[in-house]
């Protein structure tokens, strides 16, 4: 008996249901239920009495409290502009050196493309926690060849600096994160017709004038997407400055609103940890879709 | 086709829950009484040196109970670890903890009230120091194993090859600081450690400071004093007169390596690490007693553990069996020296005999430094208490010691900042503080 229309229908719905099941149920589990959860914990504080002997904490419902304290303590709102100042520095040094290398290896003149790639993409294997503890020692005077090479020279990288921090580990990131984007680059690149490049070379264009005005434009749409990325992974930055703190002393515990989150939980803080990663989360939500707007109006001019 | 599409697939879910089932089951499996002899396991966690030599020692020799011995790491992300467990309901029948710690772990309700047990115990086995430090709020809540007494290690051949006194007091350590670095310009006294506050604070301990004491119901908390303005004074001088070394830790591990640091400060259980760190300067090391502010000696603890038993943990027998076999009998004591790691001083006197003929004194030139550091322990100054949020105060004076190390701070400017930090931490978690 052939089934009828709608049933179906139901039936696929059926099956489609079950096959969709294991992703909701999935991010039910580990991404809504600990969202609210942190939710609840925001509203919440841990209180004991007295002198706090052998009495378990209560969890007290404090309202907005949490909330409050976050965004009027100026080391969450300092933690927020020296993130600002390391975009600032990080993304269009590593965004500009990821694009150079991709054009590069595009080129018609490149050679040993597959080496390249593969030897530009190693760092990015390299765990973060492993990276930051190397260059660490690589920041540490005296043990550091190149800190005393430039020492010799006359050139003191001084880490103890406000700059030199942001320095050290925007140089720590773009390393990391450099092969990468060179990865996705050059694979937007490989998209891009070839008629309009033959073309270019037709009308007179050279390899720069080529690589700068028609292929650099075309790939706009991934440089947008990298730069999301970027700005969101830098905004929950936390290993390498967590490592990077033993060398470079000005890096305090509220350096990054990941930091300062997790020095909250140290102090047994989980209200309000719960509570400024919320505020994270908006303010990284607004920063994506300020990105992606501002590059869609970029991309009608 | 499409109906047995729709069968495949009830299959595959039916598959999938009754692996889930099978899952979960697995865990209730282990419970059943089939076993004759029962045979208790508990876990334990602790970073103390040799721990999984003692708990190995232990499960030769006793068969009712047996303990699986886990590795955290020590200081703030150790005791992190700890309460997240006690609250995720996974947390080690037996827990290390620090005096100075102690409590800050029951303000965050991580440990069971074991008086009832122990009180006794202690009484008759412990110094009446001691036991303070593990007495709080009127209950017994940890059983002691060592007592940190501070100590001064220093090298015996440089001191002697250049003919400088081992200072008795801060004044003679100042001018032996100038001496060494005259003998050897590469070489300084000691390391003023950049991050690790723990020392420091001991130190002010020594000089007479008080930073927690309980009033009524309320902790007062007293970093500012005197007493530890005299300290910070005389490190701070140190540190700008160059007569200390101001490096990163990795550095410092290199400089003592190549003999450009000729003593270090800490407790009698850092002879252990040294051995360990320093392997080619054996022989050469030796212990005295931790300069003084006037003529009479005087020491503080630093570091120091005990043992509880966690909140969660429904094998309390067991786990004390294991607790005072480790902290109050010679075969536990013997077990954690045998391996040469430790240099433990256990805290009932009777052990520190068996520790001191049980550690091997070649570093050391011989000497028993275990003398040394039981001398120290009355000399050490009374009054001392630990108050909740110590984690706060080590960690902020910490961050603290980086705003001195880059020249924005001054030692004696420390204090402030972290005191108010730590009575509003206090009154934020509902604990009374002024």
């Amino acid at each position: 008996m052939p089934p009828t229309r709608s049933g179906l229908a139901r039936r696929q719905y059926g099956v489609a249901a079950l096959f969709t099941a294991p992703f909701f149920l999935l991010f039910f589990a580990f991404t809504l239920a600990p969202i609210g959860y942190g939710g609840w914990l925001s509203l919440h504080r841990e209180q004991t009495s007295g002198l706090g002997l052998g009495g378990e904490p209560e969890q007290v419902f404090v309202g907005l409290d949490n909330f409050t304290k976050a965004l009027t303590d100026p080391r969450f709102l300092g933690s927020f502009v020296t993130v600002g100042l390391y975009c600032l520095v990080y993304i269009p040094i590593m965004i500009g050196i990821a694009l150079l290398l991709a054009l590069l290896l595009d080129s018609a003149y490149a050679r040993a493309k597959r080496f390249f790639q593969l030897a530009l993409y190693l760092p990015n294997i390299v765990p973060g926690l492993i990276a930051a503890m190397i260059w660490t020692y690589l920041y540490t005077p005296g043990l550091s060849p190149i800190i005393d090479a430039l020492e010799q020279v006359g050139v003191p990288f001084n880490l103890g600096s406000d700059a030199g921090a942001i320095g050290a580990v925007a140089n720590l990131t773009t390393w990391m994160h450099t092969g990468y984007n060179v990865i996705i680059f050059f694979a937007a690149l490989q998209a891009v017709p070839r008629e309009v490049i033959e073309a270019s070379t037709v009308d007179g264009a050279g390899q720069i004038r080529i690589a700068w005005s028609v292929k650099a434009p075309m790939i706009r749409g991934a440089v947008v997407l990298a730069v999301l990325f970027t700005v969101i992974g830098a905004m929950q930055l936390f290993t390498e400055p967590f490592i990077v703190r033993d060398a470079a002393t000005t890096i305090d515990q509220a350096w990054t609103p990941s930091l300062y989150i997790y020095q909250l939980t140290k102090a047994y803080d989980m209200g309000g940890a719960a509570a400024a990663s919320l505020i994270l989360t908006v303010v990284l939500a607004v920063a994506s879709f300020l990105v992606t707007r501002f590059s869609k109006k970029g991309a009608k001019l | 086709m499409k109906t047995r599409s729709m069968k495949a697939a009830a299959t595959l879910a039916g598959a999938m829950v009754a692996m889930a089932l099978v899952a979960t089951g697995c865990s209730k499996g282990a419970d059943t009484p089939a076993d004759k002899p029962t045979v208790t396991e508990i876990t334990f966690w602790s970073w103390l040196r040799a721990s999984q030599e003692v708990t190995d020692a232990f499960n030769k020799t006793h068969t009712d109970v047996q303990v699986k011995f886990e590795q955290i790491p020590g200081g703030a992300e150790g005791y992190g670890k700890l309460t997240n467990a006690v609250k995720a309901g996974n947390a080690p029948d037996v827990a290390t903890v620090e005096y100075a710690m102690l409590p800050d772990m029951l303000a965050q309700g991580n440990l069971q009230d074991i008086s009832g047990d122990i009180t006794d115990l202690v009484k008759s086995k412990y110094p009446a120091p001691i036991q303070e430090l593990v007495t709080l709020g009127g209950k017994t809540w940890t059983v002691p194993l060592d007592a940190g007494a501070m100590v001064m290690f220093y090298r015996k051949d440089l001191f002697e090859q250049h003919k400088i006194a081992v200072p008795k007091t801060w004044d003679e350590f100042q001018a032996a600081a100038e001496a060494v670095k005259k003998a050897d310009a590469k070489s300084r006294i000691t390391d003023w450690n950049q991050t690790d506050s723990a020392n420091f604070v001991s130190l002010n301990w020594q000089a007479g400071a008080k930073w927690f004491g309980i009033q009524g119901d309320s902790w007062k908390v007293t970093l500012d004093s005197p007493e530890s303005q005299k300290v910070a004074g005389y490190w701070q001088g140190l540190i700008t007169k160059d007569l200390v070394t101001n490096v990163p830790a990795e550095e410092v591990q290199k400089r003592k390596a190549a003999g450009q640091v000729w003593t270090q400060l800490g407790g009698a259980w850092a002879a252990g690490g040294l051995k360990a760190g320093l392997p080619d300067q054996s022989g050469k090391w030796a212990s005295a007693p931790l300069p003084s502010w006037d003529a009479n000696p005087a020491s503080a603890m630093v570091g120091g553990s005990s043992f509880g038993v966690s909140k969660t943990s429904k094998k309390k027998e067991a786990a004390l069996k294991f607790i005072t076999w480790m902290t109050t009998t010679p075969e536990g004591i013997q077990a954690r020296l045998a391996s040469g790691a430790s240099s433990t001083l256990p805290a009932i006197p009777e052990l520190a005999d068996v520790a001191a003929k049980n550690f091997d004194t070649k570093f050391f030139g011989g000497q028993d430094i275990y003398a040394v550091a039981k001398a120290a322990l009355p000399t050490i100054k009374t009054g001392w208490v630990w108050g909740p949020g110590m984690r706060g105060v080590f960690d902020g004076i910490g961050e603290q010691f980086k705003l001195v190390q880059t020249g924005k701070q001054q030692l004696p400017a420390v204090y402030a900042p972290v005191q108010t930090k730590t009575i509003e931490d206090l009154k934020g978690r509902g604990i009374n503080a002024s």
